[in-house]
C-alpha cells in the first residue's frame, strides 16, 4: 500500500524524525513511507548521523563522589542475580532513588531476600571495592586470553586482535585488519579456536569489509586447551592466526 | 566499515565473578566493543573498567540536558543499566558504544525532563549549551575531525538556526515548542531546524567524502 507522503514531503520532516522530535501521528506517516522508500531512509540515516554527532558534542562532566563503585557494583549483582535460581525476578538494579516507593509487602519478601542473598552482595562489594582501590589504570580479566593476530599472506604482520575470557560460557571478541590488498578480503570468514592437539571449532562467522571487521560472541574458553585462534576463508584458507596466552603476570 | 558484532552477549546466567587470577590485561587496552561484550561475565573489574570509562560522557549528557545534578546521576545510572541489558543488540555497524551509549542517555534524559516539566530548556542553560557546541577553542585541537568541524559548521550558523537546534536536538523539543519558545510561526521553526540540519549534514558529507583539504 503506498504512503501518503510523498519524498519531497518528507524531506521537509526529515531533521525532526531523525532528531525523535516529530509528533506522534505524524511519525506515523512518515514511518510508513520510509518503509518503501530507500533513498528517503538514506537521507534521514544521514540527518540522524549528525544528530548523534551534535549530541557528541556536549561536554563531559564529573559524576558524583561514589557513582562508579555503585553503577559498577549494580551491574554485577545483576549479573548475580541472573545467575541464581530466581531469575523470574526483576531487575536487580538498585535504584538509588527509588527505594523510597517500595511498598512495605514487598520490602518485607525483599528482606527476606536480602538475607538470603545478603553474603553474595557483599562480596560483590568487597570485589568492587578492592578494584577501584587499586592504582590506575584497572585490570582487568581473570582468566582472560589474549592473542595478536599475524596475516597468514603477509610475511607475518598485524592484523588484528582476539581477547578471550573463560566462563559459563566464556566469550570471545575480535577485531580483523588484514593488510595488503584489502579489496580482497571481502566476505564471510569463520573464526576457529584451534586446541593443544590441534582440534578446530569454529566458534562463529563474520563478514569481513576491505579486510576490516569484528566479532564477538559466546565461546568455550579453556585457558588449558585454547592455544589459538584461527581466521579462514569459507574455502579454509588461512587469512590470519594468533597465539592465545595469558596476559601479564602481577604476581 | 564493515563491522559486525551481533549476539555480543546471547547468554545471561554467567558467573558472578570467577576466582582471582594472577594474569590480568590492563582494561584500558581492551576495545570499547570487547569491554561491553566482557560486561555480562559479571567481572567486577570488567564492570569498574567499562563505568570508567564512560561514566564522563554519559553523565556529562545527562546533566546538559537535565540540568539537574540528581536527575543527571538517576539517568547515568539508568543508561549504564539499559546498555548491560541490551548490550547483546548492539552493532558497531551503526555507531561506536559512545555514540550508543549517549544516544541512550539522551533519549532517558529526554524523556526524565518532559515527564518532569512543562518547559524543557531554561533561556540562560540554552545559550550556554549552544556556546558549549559551537565553540573552537584549542582545548578541542585534539578532539576528532569531524567534531571540529561539526563545531565550526554550528558557529557560522545564523543564531535563529543554531538555537532551533540545540531546542530541538539537544533538549528534544518539538518544532511546535520551539516556534512557542521563540514567538514564531511553526513553519519557520521548521524551517530554521531543517535548514540547520541540512548544513550540518553537507558539513559531514563533505568531510566524509574526503573534501577535507588537510
Amino acid at each position: 500500500m503506498p504512503s501518503e507522503l510523498t519524498c519531497e514531503e518528507l524531506r521537509e520532516i526529515g531533521a525532526e524524525i531523525a532528531l525523535g522530535v516529530l509528533p506522534g501521528r505524524q511519525r506515523a506517516g512518515a514511518v510508513a513511507h520510509l518503509e518503501e522508500c530507500a533513498d528517503c531512509r538514506e537521507y534521514v540515516r544521514q540527518l540522524t548521523f549528525v544528530g548523534d554527532r551534535l549530541i557528541g558534542l556536549l561536554p563531559c562532566g564529573e559524576p558524583p563522589v561514589g557513582f562508579e563503585s555503585r553503577v559498577a557494583q549494580a551491574l554485577t549483582q545483576e549479573a548475580a542475580g541472573r545467575e541464581g535460581p530466581s531469575r523470574a525476578r526483576g531487575s536487580g538494579f538498585p535504584r538509588r532513588r527509588a527505594l523510597g516507593r517500595i511498598r512495605p509487602q514487598v520490602a518485607a519478601v525483599s528482606g527476606v531476600l536480602v538475607l538470603a542473598i545478603g553474603f553474595g552482595g557483599w562480596a560483590i562489594g568487597t570485589a568492587i571495592e578492592d578494584t577501584l582501590a587499586r592504582p590506575a589504570p584497572a585490570t582487568a580479566g581473570t582468566g582472560m586470553l589474549w592473542g595478536g593476530l599475524v596475516s597468514a599472506g603477509a610475511a607475518g604482520k598485524p592484523a588484528g586482535e582476539i581477547y578471550a575470557h573463560r566462563g559459563s560460557p566464556g566469550w570471545i571478541y575480535m577485531t580483523v585488519d588484514l593488510p595488503g590488498n584489502s579489496t580482497s578480503h571481502d566476505g564471510k570468514v569463520s573464526c576457529l579456536l584451534v586446541d593443544k592437539n590441534g582440534t578446530t571449532v569454529r566458534a562463529g562467522e563474520f563478514t569481513l569489509r576491505g579486510g576490516r571487521g569484528s566479532w564477538g560472541g559466546p565461546a568455550a574458553v579453556d585457558p588449558a586447551t585454547l592455544a589459538a585462534v584461527r581466521v579462514t576463508a569459507p574455502d579454509g584458507t588461512v587469512l590470519a592466526r594468533a597465539h592465545l596466552a595469558a596476559g601479564t603476570d602481577e604476581t | 566499515m564493515g563491522f559486525r558484532f551481533d549476539r555480543a552477549i546471547p547468554g545471561r546466567g554467567w558467573a558472578v565473578y570467577t576466582d582471582v587470577s594472577k594474569f590480568r590485561f590492563p582494561v584500558g587496552r581492551l576495545p570499547d566493543e570487547a569491554l561491553l561484550s566482557g560486561l555480562a561475565t559479571g567481572d567486577p573489574e570488567l564492570a569498574v573498567g567499562f563505568v570508567r570509562r564512560f561514566q564522563h560522557r554519559v553523565y556529562g549528557v545527562a546533566v546538559a540536558v537535565t540540568g539537574d545534578p540528581q536527575l543527571a546521576e538517576d539517568v547515568a545510572q539508568q543508561t549504564f543499566e539499559r546498555a548491560w541489558r541490551h548490550a547483546q543488540i548492539y552493532d558497531s555497524r551503526r555507531g561506536s558504544v559512545t555514540t550508543w551509549l549517549t544516544t541512550i542517555a539522551h533519549n532517558l534524559a529526554v524523556d526524565a525532563v518532559r515527564s518532569r516539566r512543562p518547559e524543557p530548556v531554561a533561556p540562560e542553560d540554552l545559550d550556554a549549551i549552544l556556546d558549549v557546541v559551537s565553540e573552537t577553542p584549542e582545548r578541542y585541537a585534539l578532539a576528532d575531525e569531524a567534531s571540529s568541524r561539526l563545531r565550526a559548521a554550528m558557529a557560522e550558523l545564523p543564531p535563529e538556526q543554531g538555537r532551533a537546534l540545540v531546542m530541538a536536538g539537544i533538549y528534544g523539543m518539538t518544532a511546535q515548542q520551539v516556534a512557542e519558545w521563540e514567538h514564531i510561526p511553526l513553519g519557520t521553526a521548521k524551517t530554521r531546524i531543517r535548514t540547520g540540519m541540512g548544513k550540518l549534514r553537507t558539513t559531514l558529507a563533505s568531510f566524509q567524502r574526503g573534501d577535507n583539504a588537510q
